[in-house]
C-alpha cells in the first residue's frame, strides 16, 4: 500500500461493511437496455486506430525515429560528399571543342581513334597511338615537397623526355629564398609516347592541374598532299608544253612564269607539309614543377575521408537544426497560445467539476 | 469462458485484443450503476445515466485499449463524464426555472440508499460519495481511482479519508 493511501478497510471497518451491504444491483429494465446494445460490428476506422495510440508513446517513438532518420540522412550525405575528389582537370581540343573532365583522361585504355571529331571520350586516350596524325599539346602542374626535390624532379623530367626519344626544348628553374620554387619545362616527346610520358611525369609529385589538347591534322595533311599532287601535275604539264618548239616567244615566257610560280608554291607547300608532319610527330609537354602548396589541394590531400564525412554530416545537421530553430521561432507564438488555451481549458474544466461535485446537500 | 472480440487493428504494434462488449457490459453493469447511484444520489437518474454510459461505451468501444486500463476504469471515466454533463444540464435547467438553489440533483423518489446510511450519504457531497463508491464499492485501487477523478493520489486518499470519517460521524449522529 502506498504511503499516501489509507487503510480504510481497517480504519473504517464498520462503515465499509455497511456500504458494501447496500443492495445496488442494476434493475432488470436497465440490464435489458444494455443487453439490447449487442456487439459493435463496424470495423475500426483510421481515426480509431490513431486514437488508440497514447500520445506519450507516440512521442516517445516518433521523436527518436525522426532523430535517427535525420542522423542517417546526415551520415549518408557525409559519406557521399566525402568521396575522393580529383583536383585534376583535363581538356581536349580539336578545332574549337574543349571539354573539361575531372579524371585525367589520357591514362584510360586506348580505344580506336576513328574520327577527327574529338568527342571527349574518344579523345581521352591513345593520343598518338592511333596512327591518325594529330598535334598533342599537354601541360601539367605538379607539386613537389621542397626545393631539393624540385631540382631532382626537374632532372628526372628531362631524363624522361630523353628516354622516350624526345628532347627538352626549354628549362627555367627559379628557387628564390622565401618564395616557392618553380621549374618550367617544355618537353618535346614523340606522340606515340605521350601517354607514357604523362604517366611518368605525373608520378613526380602531386598533380595539381593538367591539360591536354589534341588537334587533328589529318585533314590539313590531306589538303596539303592533294595540293602538292596537283601542283606537280601542273608543273609536269607546263614542262611538257615548254618542250614544244613551235611556241611563240611570248607564250613560252608566260608558261615559264607559270612554271616558276608553281615550283615556288610547291616548295612552300612541301615545307608546310613537312612542318605539319613534324607537329604530328612530336608533342609539346609543358611541365611546371612547384613547391607551392595549393590551398584547396593541400587541405584536401591531408583531410581524411572520415573527417570530411563528419564535417559534412555536422554541416547538414547544423542546417537542419537551423531550419528547426527557425520553424520553432516562427510557430512558437502559436504553440504558446495553444498551450495556454489547453492549460486554461483544462483548469476551467477541473474547476467546473469541483464546483459541480462539491455541493453539499442541504 | 472468456469471450474475445476479434476486432484488431491491422498494424501489428497496435493490435488490440478486446473482450466482447456484451461480456464486459454484463460484468460491469452493476458496478457502474452503483457508482452512478452514489454519485447522483438518485435511483432514476443513476439508471438513466448508466444506460447512457453503456451506449456511449458501445459507440467508443473500438477505441478501448485494455493495455491502458481495465474496462471498469474506462467505463467509470465515461460514467463520470456523463454524470458531469448531466449535472451541468441540470444546473442550467434549475437556473432557468429558478426552482432550486444549486448544486444538487433532484431527489424525487426518495434516497438512493434506504435507512440511516442513506441519510448519512445524503449529507456528503457528490465528490465525497464518488470517491467512496470508487474505492469502497468498486474496489478500484488508489492510483486508478485518482486517474478516474483526475486528481492526485494524495488528494484522492485525503478525500476518501475525509468522506468516510464524515460518513461515520453522520451515521453516529443519526443513531444517537
Amino acid at each position: 500500500m502506498p504511503a499516501t493511501d489509507i487503510d480504510f478497510e481497517r480504519d473504517f471497518a464498520e462503515v465499509v461493511a455497511r456500504l458494501r451491504d447496500v443492495p445496488a444491483a442494476a434493475p432488470e429494465s436497465l440490464r435489458a437496455r444494455v443487453h439490447a446494445l449487442g456487439e459493435p460490428e463496424a470495423p475500426p476506422t483510421l481515426r480509431d486506430r490513431v486514437a488508440i495510440v497514447p500520445w506519450r508513446r507516440a512521442v516517445l517513438v516518433t521523436v527518436p525515429v525522426c532523430l535517427a532518420a535525420l542522423l542517417s540522412v546526415a551520415a549518408v550525405r557525409g559519406l557521399l560528399s566525402s568521396r575522393p575528389e580529383r583536383n585534376v582537370t583535363a581538356s581536349a581540343v580539336s578545332g574549337a571543342s574543349t571539354t573539361p573532365e575531372k579524371a585525367p583522361p589520357f591514362f584510360a585504355p586506348v580505344p580506336a581513334w576513328d574520327s577527327a571529331t574529338t568527342e571527349h571520350g574518344a579523345l581521352s586516350s591513345g593520343v598518338g597511338g592511333s596512327g591518325r596524325p594529330a598535334h598533342v599539346d599537354a601541360s601539367m602542374r605538379v607539386r613537389v615537397p621542397d626545393l631539393d626535390t624540385l631540382t631532382d624532379r626537374t632532372r628526372e623530367a628531362m631524363q624522361i623526355a630523353r628516354s622516350l626519344g624526345g628532347y627538352v626544348a626549354s628549362v627555367q628553374q627559379s628557387t628564390s629564398a622565401g618564395k616557392p620554387g618553380e621549374a618550367d619545362l617544355l618537353l618535346k616527346v614523340p606522340v606515340g609516347h605521350v601517354d607514357t610520358a604523362l604517366m611518368r611525369l605525373s608520378a613526380l609529385g602531386t598533380v595539381l592541374d593538367q591539360n591536354l589538347s589534341v588537334v587533328d591534322l589529318k585533314q590539313t595533311l590531306d589538303q596539303q598532299r592533294s595540293r602538292i599532287r596537283s601542283l606537280r601535275l601542273q608543273i609536269a604539264r607546263l614542262q611538257q608544253a615548254l618542250r614544244d618548239p613551235a611556241l611563240t616567244a611570248d607564250v613560252r615566257l608566260r608558261l615559264q612564269f607559270q612554271l616558276d610560280a608553281a615550283r615556288q608554291t610547291l616548295s612552300r607547300l612541301t615545307g608546310s607539309n613537312k612542318a605539319t608532319l613534324r607537329q604530328a610527330a612530336l608533342s609539346d609537354l609543358s611541365l611546371a614543377l612547384t613547391t607551392e602548396r595549393a590551398a584547396g589541394a593541400a587541405t584536401k590531400d591531408h583531410q581524411g575521408r572520415t573527417e570530411r564525412a563528419v564535417r559534412d554530416a555536422a554541416r547538414f545537421l547544423a542546417a537542419a537544426g537551423a531550419v528547426a530553430l527557425f520553424v520553432l521561432i516562427a510557430v512558437s507564438p502559436l504553440l504558446l497560445i495553444g498551450a495556454a488555451w489547453l492549460y486554461g481549458s483544462r483548469a476551467y474544466r477541473r474547476r467546473e467539476e469541483r464546483r459541480l461535485l462539491a455541493a453539499t446537500p442541504e | 469462458m472468456k469471450a474475445v472480440n476479434a476486432v484488431t487493428t491491422s498494424w501489428p504494434r497496435l493490435a488490440v485484443e478486446r473482450p466482447a462488449f456484451a461480456a464486459v457490459a454484463e460484468a460491469e453493469l452493476d458496478a457502474v450503476h452503483r457508482y452512478l447511484l452514489f454519485l447522483t444520489g438518485d435511483r432514476a437518474v443513476a439508471e438513466d445515466l448508466t444506460g447512457e454510459t453503456f451506449e456511449k461505451a458501445f459507440r467508443a468501444w473500438r477505441r478501448f485499449d485494455p493495455r491502458r486500463g481495465s474496462a471498469r476504469t474506462w467505463l467509470c471515466q465515461i460514467a463520470r463524464t456523463v454524470a458531469l454533463d448531466h449535472f451541468r444540464s441540470e444546473e442550467r435547467r434549475r437556473r432557468r426555472e429558478e426552482r432550486f438553489s444549486h448544486g444538487r440533483a433532484d431527489v424525487d423518489d426518495g434516497p438512493a440508499v434506504p435507512g440511516e446510511l442513506g441519510e448519512a450519504l445524503a449529507g456528503l457531497s457528490p465528490a465525497e460519495r464518488e470517491v467512496v463508491a470508487l474505492r469502497v464499492l468498486l474496489e478500484l485501487d488508489g492510483p486508478t481511482a485518482a486517474r478516474v477523478l483526475g486528481i492526485s493520489r494524495t488528494a484522492c486518499s485525503t478525500r476518501l479519508s475525509r468522506a468516510l470519517k464524515r460518513l461515520e460521524e453522520l451515521m453516529r449522529d443519526a443513531r444517537d
